[in-house]
């Protein structure tokens, strides 16, 4: 029993490194001249979404589509367009589903004004509240 | 009064909630979207039954039709397979196929073996004119109405049901 609860111990221990085993193939390389290039690069990658796997950035994900897309930034970079250009030719064609950063337009709007309408009706409320209460305390 | 104030951040959580749910686009469908209503994108590919040969928008020669991505290593496109064939057989619209990243000998030797429901095939094996249309996954299949405009784009195997909910009104129309 107490040799079955070991094993199952050294098991759990090992389990996170599978993961590792895993992700050891994926091992594709972009390389570029200029440092700055590359640092958009992977600012790029880390920012997109992948349309597969849908939860996670390009950078993150192994998927083909993921892959083909992280090729196609690379190609974009290396042809000198700018962040903007890239995201814009992403997003003709997979929409702003793509980015994760999702701009200010009918759709999204409540997105963005959302947590600021909030933040005001918790201080309002928080107000009345404070107000109230002291009210009662006096008397 | 203080009653109702306790109440009033279940009041808030409740209209964030609804107003989110009203006012924000589903996701999935932007994704599918990006390209509604739009001209199918332009492109010069070989077709997959000839290396020589050059396709592109032109060849499109009979509109409205479908342009149908597969490939052979795409386990749901042979799911959809018999369908499309049926579609092809009762000529109830043209399909255009977009072999997708595949290899030539292997998507002849399909084609030949269940038959082929395509006019022609284009020969996309790196797929560029799929990153054009923003094809994530295969099968897609994409309706292009007699002006070359996208009216639909399906993900997922396109079958009988599919058929009737999204396509077959569309088409009775034009």
């Amino acid at each position: 029993m107490n040799n079955f609860f070991n094993s199952f111990i050294v098991i759990i221990v090992l389990l996170p490194f599978s993961l590792f085993i895993g992700s050891q193939e994926e091992a594709e390389v972009y390389s570029f001249e200029e440092e700055v290039k590359s640092q958009r690069f992977y600012k790029l990658v880390g920012e997109l979404r992948c349309p597969k796997c849908q939860s996670s950035n390009l950078l993150g994900s192994d998927a083909p589509i993921a892959k083909d897309l992280k090729r196609e930034i690379y190609r974009l970079i290396q042809l000198g367009k700018t962040n903007e250009e890239i995201k814009k030719y992403l997003s003709e064609r997979y929409g702003d589903y793509i980015l994760y950063k999702p701009p200010f337009k009918k759709g999204t709007w409540a997105l963005w004004i959302g947590p600021f309408f909030l933040l005001c009706f918790i201080f309002l409320w928080v107000l009345l509240w404070k107000l109230f209460y002291n009210r009662t305390q006096i008397s | 009064m203080s009653r109702l104030l306790h109440l009033l951040p279940l009041f808030i959580f409740t209209l964030v909630t609804i107003s989110l749910l009203i006012f924000l686009d589903d996701e999935e469908k932007q994704l599918k979207t990006a390209l509604m209503d739009k001209n199918f994108p332009s492109f010069s590919l070989n077709t997959l039954e000839s290396p020589e040969e050059i396709a592109d928008l032109g060849s499109f020669e009979k509109l409205p039709a479908l342009v149908n991505v597969w490939a052979t290593w795409c386990v749901a496109c042979l799911v959809e397979h018999p369908f499309l064939m049926k579609l092809h057989e009762d000529s109830v619209i043209p399909i255009y196929g977009l072999n997708y990243k595949d290899d030539r000998e292997k998507a002849i030797f399909l084609l030949e073996k269940r038959g082929n429901p395509y006019l022609f095939s284009l020969f996309d094996p790196r797929g560029s004119l799929a990153l054009d249309l923003g094809v994530y996954g295969a099968p897609e299949t994409f309706y292009i109405d007699k002006n070359g405009i996208i009216k639909i784009r399906h993900v997922g195997v396109l079958n009988h049901n599919v058929w009737e909910d999204k396509f077959q009104t569309l088409l009775s129309d034009e």
